[in-house]
């Protein structure tokens, strides 16, 4: 019979993702996620105690006269499962963190509880894009790109106009699409490459810098301006950095004043977890309702394992670079007022379709 | 919060000990007092125009590039730097509107009515750039010039003239001027600068100006024409607004839309109408799948076309844009728009304009985006390595490219800067 206690902690077992406040540390978050749910797993009632036999000695009745001494049994609880003499049961849940966040920035922290960790680690190595928003001021530059960092020089900016600043996105992206190419480690005289070039499915695979995979601008008011960015294999630094370099090729300077990540691969702001929510009743339901997420990527990463064995390498870049696609699907819709229609990429090969190929 | 934490142990007595670190946390802003002393730079004044800036780059020992110390090093530390593979920019006095490249020298045309509206650098064996004399002997001209040297042009009226556009053949330039016509220097054994052809002529110091339109051969012989004559055929009649050509086939794309082609036709660019590898006048080519054509562009053995919704369609023979595979191709494919950088955040970018080099392309979006491919001649597609390109690349340019011109082993860009 298992305990209450022991059936809570078979059901932690999954993917997840929390918002993660601006101004504290990912490890923080990682922690109040842990102690909470062992709090919530040794406060549950403890199991009825076992009873042993026990003989207990009895004097006599009023009858004999005589010091006999009788033994009697009796079932008496025992105290070795006492809660009070063990301790609490759980002492460690394994809460692992995914792509991290450092304390300037906020948005969605993917983290895993037990098994669900090695999942985690499969996540990380498939080149998911994640979606930010970067909020930007002109006319600042500071030491480490922030509006809260020391001021090292102020400019003018009335000659900037959303005009100029889409030029320099478009440029920026330029640079960015051929970095796609360019560290997608295919070799660019084939056919395979050309075939891959023309499906758009040309990824980076293994390392790279960080690249930008989409640079919009959705809000534009001097000095103040914000952009949503897609990316693979960034860090915070390096999207304040981004909005520095905004700044300069505009002839100005610009500091960020705040990152959001609003996506990391199929998790999304909308289904993350507030502080409110970080409880384990509510850490459960998010684990069950990001599932079939999780069962995809632990799919992925078994299919490029056993392809790997089989196949050429061009043809297991090219499923697992479909696979990504699948993963990255759900996400291209844009999120702004300023975008017209919701645009989908292409339909990738599916799992089926992948096997029966060869 | 330093000051706070001070007045505290003030409170309690300093004798305590207390050390204050003045430690921040982490999003809050820092006092004002400090950051209104720094002064207020201006790098760009609020009414700044963009600016019109050269880019060169491809095979620099003809001098072609305009860089003289890529051929004659400067400082002597400095090597000579034989190929140019991404763009350099050419510093130049007047903001250039046309440029044109031939084998081995360049053209750049200014639009303004100052005394100088042509430069010319390159070879110049054939005086293709004019007559560029030598420091020491005012009757030699040089064979090489390696620097954007003036071209003078022989005007009535030289300060009210405007050049409009300049065009380069392999060893020969045509001027196209507003009001005196057309001027044309170099090289003639085949008629192409419109006088009559001289046996063995010396073409070091001849110019000739002639005041009719741009010179074609589609006149239905074979043999030499040395004077321009309308072509006939069933461009008779029809209203061109471009033609195109460069080695031996031509293209001509009517007002309505129409391609008529003759020329040459031994790589298929006219397979369409002819099995025949010359075609001497031209033929109204029926294009399937392409639509109104806006604008044409020939190289050596391949042939392109960009048509109104902005898609670019190839065939012939060589390196056509679609993969190692297709290298030749009898009828017009249509070179995929993802290459220009189409996507799901940009679905709406398309080709404004193309050209042809002998052996590659060159497409610009209008989003000012340089895009080439095809034979990679000594670093003419400016890609930064000397390996072929099998589908459309971005150039790297910093700026908005408006105009490129495409020689045999090198290319001129002409942009314009973003701010």
């Amino acid at each position: 019979m298992t305990s209450q206690a022991v059936r809570l902690f078979r059901k932690m077992d999954g993917l997840f993702a929390v918002y993660k406040p601006q101004g504290v540390h990912w490890k923080h978050v990682r922690d109040s996620i842990e102690s909470n749910l062992l709090k919530a797993l040794n406060s549950c009632p403890p199991p009825a105690p076992q009873l042993a036999v026990q003989f207990q000695l009895l004097s006599g009745g009023e009858n004999s006269s005589s010091k006999d001494v009788v033994l009697s049994p009796s079932m008496v609880p025992t105290l070795a499962d006492h809660p009070l003499v063990t301790g609490p049961q759980f002492h460690k849940v394994h809460v692992g963190v995914g792509h991290r966040l450092d304390a300037f920035s906020s948005g969605v922290l993917v983290l895993g509880v037990g098994k669900g960790n090695g999942v985690l680690e499969h996540l990380c190595k498939s080149h998911v894009t994640r979606d930010y928003t970067l909020e930007g001021e002109f006319g600042k530059a500071t030491d480490n790109f922030t509006h809260t960092g020391r001021v090292i020089e102020k400019t003018t900016y009335d000659h900037v106009t959303l005009d100029k600043l889409e030029r320099v996105l478009a440029m920026i992206q330029g640079a960015n699409q051929k970095a796609l190419i360019m560290y997608s480690q295919v070799d660019l005289h084939t056919q395979e490459a050309y075939e891959l070039a023309v499906r758009g499915l040309l990824y980076p695979h293994g390392k790279s810098p960080p690249i930008l995979t989409g640079l919009r601008c959705i809000h534009f008011n001097p000095p103040h301006f914000t952009l949503e960015v897609q990316c693979v294999n960034e860090t915070q630094k390096y999207l304040r950095k981004l909005i520095h370099e905004v700044g300069l090729e505009l002839r100005t300077s610009a500091v960020c004043s705040g990152v959001r990540r609003t996506r990391d691969g199929p998790f999304k702001v909308e289904n993350a977890l507030t502080r409110q929510h970080w409880t384990a009743g509510s850490i459960i339901q998010a684990i069950a309702h990001f599932s079939k997420a999780t069962r995809k990527i632990r799919k992925s990463e078994m299919y490029k394992q056993t392809a790997g064995q089989l196949n050429s390498n061009a043809q297991v870049q090219e499923q697992t670079r479909s696979q990504t696609e699948q993963i990255n699907q759900q996400h291209v819709e844009l999120s702004s007022s300023t975008s017209d229609t919701v645009v989908d990429r292409e339909t990738p090969v599916t799992l089926s379709e992948g096997r029966t190929k060869h | 919060m330093a000051l706070v934490s001070i007045r505290s142990c003030g409170r309690c007595g300093f004798l305590l000990g207390l050390r204050a670190y003045a430690t921040r946390p982490v999003g809050t802003p820092r006092k004002r007092e400090q950051q209104d002393d720094t002064p207020v730079f201006q790098y760009v004044g609020q009414h700044r125009k963009p600016q019109g800036k050269v880019f060169v780059w491809g095979f620099s020992y003809t001098g072609a590039l305009g860089i003289p110390s890529f051929v004659v090093p400067d400082s002597g530390r400095k090597k000579p730097r034989k190929y140019q593979l991404t763009p350099y920019r050419l510093d130049t006095e007047q903001k250039i509107s046309s440029a044109a490249c031939g084998y081995g020298f360049t053209l750049l045309a200014c639009n303004s009515r100052d005394l100088t509206k042509l430069w010319g650098m390159g070879l110049n064996k054939d005086s293709q750039l004019g007559f560029q004399r030598t420091q020491h002997d005012r009757h030699k001209s040089y064979d090489y010039v390696l620097e954007p040297s003036p071209v003078s042009l022989p005007l009535v009226n030289p300060q009210e003239t405007r050049v409009l556009q300049v065009s380069c053949g392999r060893a020969h330039s045509l001027v196209l001027t507003d009001s005196e016509g057309v001027f044309s220097m170099g090289n003639n054994a085949y008629g192409q600068c419109g006088r009559k052809i001289v046996e063995d002529e010396v073409y070091r110091f001849v110019f000739q100006q002639y005041k009719q339109h741009a010179v074609t051969h589609g006149l239905g012989h074979h043999s030499k024409a040395s004077c321009p004559v309308p072509v006939g055929g069933d461009l008779a009649g029809v209203k061109v607004q471009q033609v195109a050509t460069y080695g031996d086939c031509s293209l001509a794309v009517s007002t309505e839309g129409q391609v008529f082609g003759w020329g040459n036709s031994e790589y298929l660019q006219l397979a369409s109408v002819t099995e025949a590898t010359q075609m001497s006048s031209p033929r109204l080519l029926p294009l399937r799948g392409v639509g109104r054509v806006r604008q044409a562009a020939c190289g050596g053995t391949q042939v392109a076309v960009l048509n109104e919704e902005g898609e670019v369609f190839v065939w012939g023979f060589g390196i056509l844009g679609k993969g190692p595979k297709l290298s030749e191709s009898a009828i017009p494919e249509r070179v995929p728009a993802t290459f220009f950088g189409r996507s799901e955040f940009n679905p709406t970018v398309k080709v404004s304009s193309i050209r042809c080099g002998l052996n590659h392309f060159a497409a610009i979006t209008d989003r000012g985006e340089l895009f080439v491919w095809g034979k990679n001649v000594r670093g003419c597609l400016g890609i930064g390595k000397h390996d072929d390109q099998y589908f459309p690349w971005r150039v790297t340019v910093p700026g908005h490219v408006t105009d490129v011109a495409c020689g045999v082993d090198h290319m001129v860009a002409l942009v314009k800067t973003i701010i």
